[in-house]
């Protein structure tokens, strides 16, 4: 994948400890790691810790980056951590606040109300790492491989849940569908 | 300088993507019910810029080198009680050892003092016990000669 080349410098002068440069990486990244956090988490506040920790956790590794990669893959796979440690840490919040936390009353406002409600409902109900997977995989367009080194798991196995989520939620969801 | 930096949105990503996977309005419904709860665009660019003005504060406050410090720190610190534990075994060992040598030295400087006798009386035996063959020899010899 090629990298920007603005990208590539603010890596270097962050390197080189200029926390503007820094600054400007977390501007880029932010959105994109808050929703790698979020779909790990799916409560708000919970995914911006995770992604606080993130950054400064990549922070403190700079030195460590190699510039090859790319740096959001590299952020997004400390993010993941940072959030799976924060679910093993915390035994996250029961289903019902779950659900509430899912719910956006002012979003979309043309979009069906019932479909928003049943997809959180059903959300809620998959396995914590089924919903991480179809939610990076379907939704923000991360392939098996990328979800399977932000999770810590095999790509194959990444596949596998997202065939799964994808089964519960179409079972669930088959009355709204047509 | 950073805000012009442009990369592919999802969408984009999603282009490529197989054909069982959701369909765009089921994407995007739990896309926007995973965004930050915000009321509006502006407010939006709002949070998104405190949130960057949080982890801004809380990198400056972090040290860049801390977490590899607080690694070396722990393991300094079980350095420290490891060689406080060795430099401890190596002077009781060393005591023991320097205690023991003694002990062994007295030990073989008294079986050495106490067996000299023993020692002694084995090569009179030989001796004797020669001067028994000897005579024992010339009689012989003295008794064949007739």
């Amino acid at each position: 994948m090629r990298i920007p080349d603005e990208e590539r410098a603010l890596v270097r002068a962050a390197k080189a400890g200029d926390q503007e440069a820094f600054s400007g990486l977390v501007r880029l990244h932010q959105r994109r790691a808050y929703l790698v956090a979020r779909a790990i988490l799916t409560v708000h506040e919970d995914a911006e810790d995770a992604l606080q920790d993130g950054f400064v956790r990549a922070f403190q590794a700079l030195d460590r980056f190699d510039p090859a990669q790319t740096f959001g893959a590299w952020l997004n796979k400390i993010v993941a951590n940072a959030a799976l440690d924060l679910t093993r840490r915390r035994k996250v919040r029961n289903t019902e606040e779950l659900t509430d936390a899912l719910r956006s009353p002012f979003r979309d406002p043309a979009e069906s109300a019932e479909l928003s409600e049943r997809l959180t409902a059903a959300l809620a109900t998959l396995p914590e790492r089924a919903r991480s997977v179809i939610v990076m995989h379907d939704v923000e367009g991360y392939t098996h491989v990328e979800i399977g080194e932000m999770l810590g798991i095999p790509g194959g196995t990444a596949r596998s849940d997202l065939h799964h989520a994808r089964q519960k939620l179409r079972e669930l969801l088959k009355d709204l569908r047509g | 300088m950073a805000d012009e930096l442009k990369f592919p949105d999802p969408s984009a990503r999603r282009a490529d993507r197989d054909s069982d996977a959701l369909d765009e309005r089921t994407a995007r419904v739990i896309r926007e019910a995973y965004l930050p709860p915000v009321a509006s665009s502006e407010a939006e660019t709002a949070y998104w810029n405190a949130l960057e003005s949080r982890i801004m504060a809380r990198v400056a406050s972090a040290d860049p080198a801390q977490s590899e410090q607080g690694w070396l720190s722990v393991l300094s610190g079980w350095a420290q009680v490891g060689l406080v534990a060795a430099a401890a075994l190596f002077a009781t060992a060393g005591l023991l050892s320097s205690q023991l040598g003694d002990t062994e030295e007295q030990v073989a400087y008294e079986s050495v003092m106490t067996s000299t006798p023993e020692a002694l009386s084995a090569p009179a035996q030989l001796i004797t016990s020669s001067d028994h063959s000897v005579q024992r020899d010339a009689a012989l010899q003295y008794v064949l000669s007739y």
